[in-house]
């Protein structure tokens, strides 16, 4: 943070640097704006009377909120669905930052082919991975179905991204950095705990919260590959017949509050303890 | 140096954080791959229907010998529970259900296709039932043996196509036909035909289902063909041209019911193809008064049950339940929750007492014999040309 | 000292990790393993089995029978209709990728310039912890805010700027084009995020101190680092487009239909012979578009100095 401060002080000021800034500042802004602008509508239908959520708002009420808190259905699905997602986070994250370093520096022959095989999963629609898993998983293996296998299939295409990401971040890596630490002593293990780690962070981070998007609201390969449990994007996505109610509004406001007040709640407490060692350190 | 403190104290919350998050996530995971039934402990107080849930449970309680307790797994349609009644069922006699749901019977049908005895209950419609049957994914079983199959009206268990020589397919839950609803405030009153969509002084004003074998078959009703799940070409060709005069006329291809409701309720569609029963709720919520009709040339529709998976390892808690879930007290509620027809007779002479008989009415609820004038769905053997004909309209 | 090196520079560069003796390579190649068996096992082989399913047909019982033909395959290619609605994807998602990079690039640059690390991963999360709710409650609300007698018409109409409900996002294609930008736009900026953090902005400085107008340094300087970054931004929204299928339902009226649309038809009756083969035809698709361009795509590190 102190680096980042005086690299623009000593920064030669060009004629549009203050527009630049304030241009830049409206337009995230805005596009912050845009982003939450269904949300506030997604939880303003949490409070309407009606049984279907949607404008006209014929009146405001708690009730759903009630129903929500006495769904013990809905409860275990949401539940479910974080576990997949953590663990399937952790996995994937791992594995794709695994993945990305020989990749990148030349430990496998074909770079572009493994690049490519690892796009592939993308492009595929979760429909047939899904099947395709199901079959395998049957057929194939007589396994049976769990939430091990929602797992391994949300694997499947949540990997790519990380090896994506990161790889994209370790390439043009300064090297030297690495070079120079093995000059002062360092073991490679060494090296990448201390080095390489830190400097890649923010790609596993992005990858990371990339693999928590796609897991959490994953339902197609999730309908085939899961046993007899329940996860919440199965129980919305299923109410074809007759339709959701706001209790999936009221649900969706209670998981975007608990994570934004976890996020805000992370944030101070780190920058507390960042200023008690700023100041324990004077 | 400064600097490398702050990381340091932030590494270490993190990893901290890390490590805690991760032991606990996994040791749930682990914990629920391992107990496999995820059904909660029951709740003390029902929300609706919450007489009802004790009444029944206390009848069940006292009529049933103490009998096997344990958890099953079923894979059903969300209208078939709730909550207060699961729960009620748990604590009175022990036997809970570990509920899976699915939107469409093909998903069903492959799922159980594939995992087979993983499943213990089932729920399909119609002519998907005889259709498991014929892939042996199911068992029969004497419907007269349980004393809660006398709350059925009689035709419910005597019918044909769920008849086989072993036994009765599949318990009968609830049905419904296909019917057009529209705006009279908007729309010429006095429709009565499949021909209504088609009219194009309602362009960009009618809702259908994203349901392209469905749709297919609405066309093949209004070009008069009898059976339209097994058309032939010419016949294909036929609903496809009447496809073709509808698309401009389609405001959006609804995924959910949700969104037809929705439709009605604000006023962007003045006409859609309904499941009987959601124009009362786009009344109930604000919208404007709908008129409904069921088509002259013949609708489609659906009848559903619960069947029993052939090879499941719980089937033997299945009778004890279906004995009290298809009490007519819970009939009676869920049919108050969801807004259509059910088979069970006692429990439409239950909501004549609660004073719902308009309601009940109103839903045909004491007309069961209104599912033979429909087309029932089920597999056909056009499903193939009727989606390629579809994605032909529909495409670019 | 700014000179980049190609890999064969690195040879002359100290050792660590740049032996070539077979147990080095083989050591190298260890972290991947892993993924490789991800990929091999939960993905490659199942997707085998559909690639051979798309080679026979579906029959009434909805089993997958052996019976050899390239059906499933012409039919995308003789019906229109399926080479229509594929350019019409392709177009789509073009103009989604680009409009995504415009807001992400800029979006990006002011997280990683003007603001400290916390505060960037606060935004972060800002940006993205919307889209762990449910993805169909959030289109929801935009069919709330676009429909005819949605918010934006309410809005526009309430403040006097037009008289008569607009059209334009009226269960149509330019609906289908805000919504996917809402929905994609999160990935595009954590993938230019993650490549972008890691630049050094005192290059600017220096290309600034040397004469260098600032779009010139953001030209010659910037977009070339950042590369990587872009190119994951452009896989990361361009291609699950050409797999949105549920986007253009919630969103888009009856002549919105992308090519996921036609291919999930299928697949949702449980056609999975001819589903499979169109939606392998796309995949190949852009795979072929992606070996030709693959000199883009190069992934082999190049060591920068200074």
């Amino acid at each position: 943070m102190a680096r980042k401060a005086g690299a623009l002080e000593t920064m030669p000021v060009s004629r549009y640097a203050r527009q630049t800034r304030w241009g830049l500042m409206l337009l995230t802004g805005v596009m912050l704006a845009f982003l939450y602008l269904p949300i506030a509508f997604l939880i303003l239908f949490s409070f309407e009377d009606a049984s279907t959520p949607g404008l006209p708002i014929t009146g405001l009420t708690l009730h759903w909120y009630q129903v929500l808190l006495s769904d013990t259905a809905i409860q275990t699905a949401l539940l479910t669905s974080i576990e997949i997602a953590v663990v399937v986070t952790i996995i994937a994250s791992v594995i794709g930052t695994m993945v990305a370093f020989p990749l990148v520096r030349g430990g496998v022959r074909a770079p572009g082919t493994l690049r490519l095989a690892f796009t592939m999963p993308i492009m595929i629609p979760g429909f047939l991975i899904g099947i395709g898993l199901l079959i395998f998983f049957r057929q194939a293996l007589h396994l049976q179905l769990g939430l091990y296998t929602v797992v391994a299939g949300h694997l499947v295409f949540t990997i790519p991204f990380v090896v994506l990401i990161v790889a994209s971040r370790l390439q043009g890596f300064d090297r030297h950095l690495e070079w120079a630490a093995a000059d002062l002593g360092a073991s490679p293990w060494r090296t990448l705990r201390h080095i390489v780690l830190p400097l890649i962070a923010p790609a596993i981070f992005a990858g990371a919260v990339l693999c928590v998007t796609l897991s959490i609201d994953e339902f197609v390969i999730t309908f085939f590959t899961i046993g007899p449990q329940q996860t919440l994007p199965l129980y919305i996505y299923t109410q074809i017949k007759f339709g959701v109610t706001p209790e999936v509004n009221a649900i969706a406001t209670v998981i975007l509050v608990t994570t934004l007040s976890l996020v805000v709640l992370g944030s101070v407490l780190l920058a507390g303890g960042r200023r008690l060692r700023h100041r324990t350190a004077e | 140096m400064a600097e490398m403190n702050p990381q340091l104290d932030r590494r270490q919350f993190l990893k901290l954080a890390g490590t805690v998050g991760a032991t606990a996530g996994l040791g749930a995971f682990l914990a629920a791959c391992t107990s496999g039934a995820t059904a909660a402990p029951a709740t003390a107080a029902p929300t609706t229907g919450g007489g009802a849930a004790t009444a029944a449970a206390s009848q069940a309680a006292a009529s049933a010998t103490p009998g096997p307790t344990g958890t099953f797994n079923w894979l059903t349609w969300g209208d078939h529970w709730y909550q207060a009644e699961m729960d009620a069922i748990a604590s009175s006699i022990g036997i809970k259900a570990n509920i899976t749901s699915f939107s469409d019977n093909i998903d069903a049908y492959t799922k159980i296709q594939q995992v087979g005895g993983q499943v213990d209950l089932v729920s399909g419609d119609a002519l998907w039932v005889p259709h498991y049957y014929e892939s042996q994914l199911i068992d029969p079983f004497d419907i007269n043996s349980l004393e809660v199959a006398s709350q059925l009206f009689s035709i419910a268990r005597s019918f044909k196509i769920w008849t086989s020589p072993a036994g009765y397919l599949g318990y009968p839950n609830g049905w419904a036909p296909i019917q057009i609803t529209y705006d009279p405030a908007h729309v010429t009153p006095g429709a009565d035909s499949w021909q209504l969509l088609l009219d194009p002084k309602y362009k960009k004003r009618v809702v259908v289902e994203d349901q392209p074998v469905e749709v297919m078959a609405y066309m093949g009703k209004a070009a008069g063909v009898q059976d339209p799940y097994n058309m032939t070409d010419d016949e294909i060709a036929q609903a496809k041209a009447l496809l073709v005069q509808l698309k401009p006329n389609i405001l959006r291809l609804a995924p959910q019911a949700t969104d037809t409701v929705a439709a009605l309720k604000n006023g962007e569609a003045w006409i859609a193809t309904i499941n009987l029963g959601a124009d009362t709720a786009v009344m109930d919520q604000g919208g404007p008064k709908l008129t409904t009709f069921t088509p002259k040339e013949g609708s489609i529709g659906w009848m559903d049950s619960e069947m029993l998976v052939h090879g499941g390892a719980n089937q033997n808690l299945l009778m004890p339940f279906l004995e009290v879930h298809e009490q007519a007290e819970y009939v009676a509620a869920n049919f108050m929750i969801n807004r259509r027809p059910l088979f069970n007779e006692k429990a439409y002479k239950l909501l004549i007492n609660q004073g719902q008989q308009e309601l009940a009415d109103h839903l045909l609820y004491n007309k069961p014999e209104t599912v033979n004038t429909m087309t029932l769905k089920g597999p056909g053997s056009s499903t193939q040309k009727v989606i390629a004909a579809f994605n032909d309209v529909f495409g670019s | 000292m700014t000179a980049e090196t190609r890999e064969g520079a690195a040879g002359s560069a100290p050792l660590a990790g740049s032996s070539n003796s077979i147990g080095a390579r083989l050591g190298r190649a260890v972290p991947a393993l892993p993924g490789l068996a991800v990929l091999l096992f939960l993905f490659l082989v199942p997707m085998g089995i559909m690639f051979v399913f798309s080679f026979w047909r579906t029959n009434n019982d909805f089993k997958v029978v052996v019976d050899w033909n390239l059906d499933n395959y012409l039919r995308f290619f003789v019906e229109g209709t399926y080479l229509r609605t594929f350019v019409k994807t392709l177009i789509m998602g073009s103009l989604v990728t680009l409009s995504a990079l415009a807001i992400g690039l800029p979006f990006a640059y002011f997280l990683v310039r003007y603001t400290g690390r916390m505060t960037q991963r606060v935004i972060l999360l800002a940006v993205i912890v919307p889209f762990w709710t449910s993805y169909l409650v959030r289109v929801y609300a935009w069919q709330a805010i676009l429909g005819e007698n949605g918010a934006l018409n309410q809005f526009l109409m309430g403040t006097g700027l037009i008289h008569t409900p607009t059209d334009i996002f009226n269960y149509d294609d330019p609906g289908v084009f805000l919504v996917l930008t809402y929905l994609y736009f999160p990935f595009a900026l954590l993938a230019l995020y993650a490549s972008l953090e890691k630049f050094d902005f005192t290059q600017l400085t220096a290309a600034q101190d040397l004469g260098a107008r600032p779009d010139q340094a953001f030209r010659h300087i910037l977009l070339p680092q950042i590369r990587a970054g872009i190119i994951t931004a452009c896989i990361f929204v361009f291609i699950p487009i050409l797999g949105e299928f549920l986007t253009p339902t919630l969103v888009g009226g009856a002549q919105s239909s992308l090519i996921a649309n036609l291919v999930v038809n299928y697949l949702r009756q449980a056609q999975f012979a001819e589903g499979a083969a169109l939606a392998i035809i796309i995949a190949a698709f852009v795979t072929v578009v992606m070996i030709i361009f693959r000199k883009s795509f190069r992934v082999e590190d190049v060591v920068t100095s200074g």
